[in-house]
């Protein structure tokens, strides 16, 4: 019962760590995706002891656990879909231990990703995944999503960065797992497992060398399929940047208007380049992929390597999403991955699509790695265009899939996509996956209704209802 | 068939069949265990049982390989070698980083969990794998993953399988993240007195243009023809013409610094041969008189690790050889005497100082007959009941390879 979470975890961790009015819960029942529902009870941990001691009651009362970082997760993965526990990790976020020399840190769950790079960038040294979010979203959080950003394109996604986590598991039980551990790779399993398997209580990870030269171009095109044929042209070159990022004309539009960093207005789309390493590489890197823009029509190409420069257009790059709140009151943003080669045709696909629904669409992506995020415009007041958005929404994955891609790139499955899973997937793939959610939480009590088809999860035990 | 006479040979023509086979086995009862190029079945213990020998040298092929796209399907019997020579021809590669590339396949690669001197450059085998296909005991095809670089739909199960030698499962095709070939190669050799270690290895550690590999090797008669003391530091630099230019000039310098009398230079297929030949080493032509373990943990005391083991082997009447990976933190540390009996009379004793000495030590290669006396993994980790759980749930019968694994999972 609720009220017997609630006063259990009371008893134990007393009222500073434990939230249960409806007003304080309001506040932990949605994430950055549309839906929302109630938790029974939340908590607020200070160390990972806390934490475990919360799960454990959470399930001795049978209650779902659900994680929460930022709550800046977009397909609702940190939405207590079943009602249960809330823990929210906003008081776990410092460095626990830094080892410059050998490069690794051990960090608590809520840190804020930026929040780590800043802390130790006067050692010469960075934490490679920066999603868009980074300036709010954790650490923990990117770990539940296997989170991306623009720069993994060479520097390879979250889970390439995590050497190990510490997790309770249902019994409240703290474990740690290590890359350097003999047996199976239970790291790799619990990163991008948003938060089904245990909760995150830390995580040990890698960090590089900053680069000794970064330089950073934009170079204008008539359009999004030419700025996408240079980028397929420049990864069959055999050049890898650091980021191959595009914005079409109306994303370009809206970054410009909020932030002035000097992307041409004139173009049909725009592309951002980032290569780093040795200073020795910079100028033959520049010039090689410059002839290759040009060879694909492109009508300008601007390079700089002042840092203010770079940083004011990655923040332009970085807040595209939010600045689209110029042009429309609603945007619902997509996110998908195809083979590099298809970008071309796929983006002409979303532009046909958005069009037969009548809905305007911006299109900012990470061209390098084909992960597209089109933005479809419209008003959540007009029902007609909320059902447009999600039919035009479910169209453009099918035609990714179609295209030998998948369903999500960088944001995760959540609770939004747990039904698209089987348009990826078939029975015995998920049954595999299944053995493993078997052996970790055979209850399925951590964060239950995310990722998998949904059906015979907690839908059994009480019908999650839209609050938002 | 009965355990103790020699294992028939199954040698399935696809996926499908291994899955049958897998499949037949498990309602029968016959302990199956995968072979690809066997050039690394002496990792983990020999398996209590095999009665089916599930070999996958027909499972062969590079396919949906788009060189604009630089991602590849790799069917699990292919040869490193082959893959190589394919990728090459559009100058790209996939870092193996593993030895015995003719013989060595890409399935038993993944299942041995092989984990390269490159990989702090360019990531672990894991790290370049996105998708995969998995034969179960119950003989279902389990895929994970796709052909796209950025792909967060449902669990990361290839993870799961690289490394577990085969007792979960039979990976029988692999997709890749390939990488643009390096334009240019060069290997620095640097004989190190004893008077200079410590300051040619603080040396390396402020080189701007970091090294892809830095190790000291300290024996290893086949890649003796290099020439020096028997202690070398030995630094593969990777990239443009440039770029190495710079990071053996910048090397060079510094190591002069420190006191290192000369550095020798290796370019192109020299700098490949000589390396390549190293990581052969790691495993191979150890001989029944050896035992080679590898330790793990922090860079920083990879070195220190090897002149532990140097001690005990000193202490145990044993010669020892060794590589201290100063990048990715591995010790590589063999050790022999004269005759196998030799040996093994002083081996459980001896293997028992090696896991006190090492938090993290598990036996790579070496004579049969030495393996067999001790368990190949050490100390079990904390996670073990975690592990037989997954075990339990994807192999209940337990024929995969039994007895091979962490834990005698």
């Amino acid at each position: 019962m609720v009220t017997s979470l609630a006063s259990r975890l009371l008893e134990a961790l007393g009222p500073d760590t434990v939230r249960s009015s409806p007003e304080d819960l309001a506040v932990y029942s949605y994430d950055a995706y549309s839906e929302g529902h109630l938790p029974s009870a939340a908590v607020i941990p200070h160390d990972a002891r806390e934490a475990a001691l919360a799960v454990r009651i959470a399930f001795e009362c049978g209650e779902p656990v659900v994680p929460r970082g930022a709550g800046s997760g977009l397909c609702g993965g940190a939405i207590p879909a079943c009602g249960g526990l809330v823990v929210s990790m906003v008081r776990m976020n410092r460095i626990l231990n830094l080892d410059v020399r050998n490069r690794r840190a051990r960090v608590q769950p809520g840190l804020i990703n930026l929040d780590l790079s800043r802390a130790i960038a006067a050692h010469g040294i960075f934490y490679a995944p920066d999603p868009s979010s980074q300036k709010i979203s954790t650490i923990g959080g990117n770990v539940g999503t296997n989170a991306g950003g623009p720069h993994c394109l060479s520097y390879g996604t979250t889970t390439n960065h995590v050497l190990g986590v510490e997790f309770v598991d249902g019994e409240g039980v703290i474990h740690h797992t290590s890359l350097d551990d003999p047996g199976y790779d239970l790291t790799g399993l619990l990163v991008g497992s948003e938060g089904t398997l245990g909760l995150l209580t830390a995580v040990d990870v890698r960090l590089m060398a900053l680069p000794e030269s970064v330089r950073v171009a934009v170079a204008a095109f008539p359009d999004v399929e030419s700025a996408s044929e240079a980028v397929s042209a420049v990864i069959a070159a055999g050049i890898v940047p650091t980021a191959l990022e595009i914005m079409d004309r109306l994303i370009t539009a809206a970054v410009e208007a909020h932030y002035q960093a000097g992307f041409p207005l004139d173009a049909g789309a725009v592309l951002l380049v980032e290569i780093a390493g040795p200073r020795d590489d910079m100028a033959a890197g520049e010039a090689a992929i410059a002839r290759i823009a040009q060879a694909h029509g492109a009508l300008s190409w601007r390079a700089s390597s002042d840092p203010a420069e770079r940083e004011a257009l990655w923040a332009s790059r970085k807040g595209a999403a939010g600045a689209l709140g110029r042009i429309a009151p609603n945007y619902y943003i997509q996110d998908a991955c195809v083979p590099r080669t298809k970008l071309p045709a796929v983006i002409h696909e979303i532009g046909r699509i958005a069009h037969a629904y009548d809905l305007p669409v911006g299109n900012v992506f990470h061209a390098g790695d084909g992960n597209l995020h089109p933005l479809l415009c419209y008003d959540r007041r007009d029902a007609r265009a909320v059902r447009a958005v999600v039919d035009a929404g479910t169209e453009i994955l099918s035609t990714c899939i179609a295209m030998g891609g998948t369903i999500s790139g960088e944001h995760g499955i959540g609770y939004e996509k747990r039904d698209s899973l089987s348009l990826v997937f078939g029975t015995d793939d998920l049954a595999a996956m299944g053995r493993v959610r078997d052996v970790f939480d055979p209850r399925r009590l951590f964060n239950p209704d995310k990722i998998f088809p949904s059906g015979a999860v907690c839908g059994e035990v009480r019908a999650p209802a839209a609050v938002a | 068939m009965t355990a103790g006479i020699a294992p028939r040979i199954i040698t399935p023509d696809d996926a499908a069949g291994a899955a049958a086979t897998l499949a037949a086995c498990a309602r029968d009862g016959f302990a199956v265990v995968a072979v690809g190029g066997s050039t690394l079945q002496s990792l983990g213990n020999a398996p209590r049982r095999c009665d089916v020998a599930l070999h996958t040298s027909r499972l062969r092929g590079i396919r949906d390989y788009d060189p604009r796209d630089m991602t590849a399907g790799i069917e699990a019997g292919t040869t490193l070698a082959e893959v190589a020579r394919v990728l090459g021809e559009h100058g790209q590669w996939i870092p193996f980083d593993a030895p015995l590339p003719a013989r060595a396949t890409v399935g038993g690669t993944l299942a041995a969990g092989w984990a390269g001197p490159r990989r702090a450059a360019y990531g672990r085998l894991r790290d370049l794998l996105i998708g995969s296909t998995i034969a179960l005991a119950d003989g279902t095809l389990a895929r994970a993953g796709g052909m796209v670089v950025k792909n967060v739909t449902g669990y990361d199960m290839s993870k799961l399988y690289v490394g577990s030698l085969g007792t979960l499962g039979l990976i029988v095709r692999a997709n890749f993240k390939a990488l643009p070939q390096p334009a240019a190669q060069r290997l620095a050799v640097a004989p190190l007195a004893d008077d200079v270690r410590e300051r040619a290895i603080a040396a390396i550690g402020g080189l701007t243009v970091e090294p892809t590999a830095a190790l000291i090797v300290d024996g290893f008669p086949r890649v003796a023809r290099w020439p020096g003391a028997a202690l070398r530091l030995v630094l593969l630099f990777e990239g443009s013409e440039a770029v190495v230019e710079r990071g053996t000039r910048d090397a060079r310098s510094a190591l002069g610094k420190a006191g290192v009398a000369e550095t020798l230079l290796h370019d192109g297929a020299g700098a490949q041969r000589g390396f390549t030949e190293l990581i052969d080493a790691y495993v191979d032509a150890a001989g029944e008189r050896t035992l080679t373990y590898r330790t793990t943990g922090l860079p920083s005391t990879a070195w220190a690790r090897t002149r532990a083991g140097e001690g005990l082997a000193r202490a145990g009447g044993l010669h020892a050889e060794s590589i201290a990976d100063l990048r990715t933190g591995d010790a590589i540390l063999r050790f022999s005497t004269r005759t196998v009996a030799a040996f093994a009379a002083k081996l459980p004793a001896f293997d028992a100082d090696v896991r006190r000495a090492f938090d993290h030590a598990t036996v790579l290669a070496g004579g049969a007959a030495l393996r067999a006396s001790i368990d190949a993994w050490g100390a079990e980790p904390a996670t073990i009941a975690t592990m037989r759980a997954i075990k339990k749930h994807f192999d209940p019968a337990g024929i995969l390879a039994p007895g091979r694994y962490v834990g005698a999972i």
